[in-house]
């Protein structure tokens, strides 16, 4: 990776950070908004190998659950684990296709919603709510958001994509 | 960075990942007074640009959507507010006459709060609040629709509460007549679409109609006396004739408040200003 490419991978990461703690609480404040957090790590996982998709997801659980310590640990099991299935994931099947991708970003907010609340002992009125009515939604405007983001900036990413 | 396409996974990889299992499995067995210090430590040093950008973006987006919503609200206060004078001497009298003593002042402190998309959040509540505010654990946290929860710890630039939703929250409550005592907890079986408080041990022989509005009981000294929790919505279930579990929906939904006050409690002999 030359030190331009460099650059342009670390601009793209501010900029989905810029997303998540600026843009988004000031546009829309909701649990359906995108996380673009999760965006930043699958797409850290579609290039990386799986343990450094692992760490990176666990980092990224850690974030998470400094800033809503309702169970502290449980954002950094389920990112963990969504970062490493990713990166395998994509090793083993996933195509250059722009909706696969934007699958492989719905999936990820799926697996790591139903973990999070499973390993932070959610009550089942919760658990049903927020496996049956957020976690959707979020899945499907983080998707939206992830095909924008690839569409723009594939190259500061280093992503291959047919469109 | 990049590998070889199709390339498994290593052993290095499986090591790697299983490390990071660990540590999260660690994490989440760590005591909560540990964890809830951790997590202060963190959100105070490498977390703090982050914060500040999220807070800056909060407080710019009420500034602009909620200047109109507050102008309406607060004709209408001082509209209430005219009468107040009236009714406060009057009080004032009757306390005199019961040789009562004057009601402990409470102040408030109002405070932004600063949600996240987890699918934790609205369970616990990011406020933007530091310790010079003098908001200490334990402080009660209210909303103008009712109560939201309780300040579960206080760092230097930001503040934890646990609101209603979380499982371990509890608060003494009564009804509004003061007739019927129980507990207000979150309930732990309800339908997706709906979010409900359950109000417990309710003896059976007292009977609360649907509707009633309950308060905190100011029992147990966390929570003063008055503040509105939510109404009954029915009976949820009866425990072999010597119980009655009601439903009791919210007044205040924690995952859609953009502000709450904190109320200070006053510790004993401080004075309140």
């Amino acid at each position: 990776m030359s030190r331009r490419d460099s650059n342009q991978f670390i601009l793209g990461f501010a900029l989905l950070a810029a997303l998540h703690f600026y843009v988004r609480p000031r546009l829309w404040d909701s649990r359906a908004a995108p996380d673009f957090l999760l965006l930043a790590l699958m797409l850290v996982a579609i290039r990386a190998r799986p343990g450094v998709a692992a760490l990176a997801g666990f980092i990224v659980g850690i974030v998470n659950d400094v800033l809503t310590p309702a169970s502290f640990g449980a954002g950094a099991l389920a990112h963990t684990v969504v970062g490493y299935l990713a990166a395998w994931g994509r090793a083993v099947f996933f195509p250059d296709n722009l909706l696969v991708n934007a699958g492989l970003f719905a999936g990820g907010v799926v697996l790591r919603n139903t973990l999070e609340l499973l390993a932070s002992g959610t009550p089942a009125g919760q658990l049903s709510a927020g496996l049956l009515v957020w976690t959707p939604l979020q899945a499907l405007t983080t998707a939206a958001a992830g095909i924008v983001i690839l569409l723009l900036f594939r190259n500061w990413f280093a992503i291959r994509i047919e469109v | 960075m990049n590998r070889a396409p199709g390339r498994a996974t290593s052993r290095s990889d499986t090591l790697l990942f299983l490390g990071c299992l660990v540590l999260s499995c660690g994490a989440i067995a760590l005591p909560e007074r540990l964890s809830l210090n951790l997590a202060n430590a963190v959100r105070e040093t490498a977390l703090l640009p982050v914060l500040w950008l999220q807070q800056r973006a909060v407080e710019g987006r009420t500034s602009r959507s909620r200047f109109q919503a507050l102008q309406a609200e607060r004709d209408s206060a001082v509209l209430a507010a005219q009468s107040l004078g009236a009714l406060a001497a009057e009080n004032e009298r009757l306390r005199g006459l019961l040789a009562l003593r004057e009601r402990t002042a409470m102040a408030t402190v109002p405070a932004e709060v600063l949600h996240q998309v987890a699918p934790t959040d609205g369970r616990t509540l990011l406020l933007a609040l530091g310790a010079a505010t003098g908001v200490r654990p334990g402080d009660p946290v209210i909303s103008p629709e009712g109560l939201v929860g309780v300040v579960l710890s206080v760092a230097a630039r930001s503040t934890v509460a646990m609101s209603w939703g979380h499982p371990d929250f509890r608060v003494s409550a009564a009804t509004e007549d003061g007739s019927v005592l129980g507990i207000v907890a979150p309930s732990v079986n309800t339908e997706a679409s709906e979010t409900f408080l359950e109000f417990r041990g309710v003896a059976y022989r007292d009977t609360v109609a649907t509707g009633t509005l309950v308060l905190t009981s100011g029992l147990g000294g966390v929570y003063p006396r008055g503040i509105p929790i939510g109404r009954v919505a029915g009976v949820r279930k009866e425990e072999l004739g010597w119980e009655r579990i009601y439903r009791l929906a919210p007044l205040a939904n924690p995952g859609h408040l953009g502000h709450v006050l904190v109320l200070r409690v006053p510790a004993p002999g401080e004075l309140v200003p």
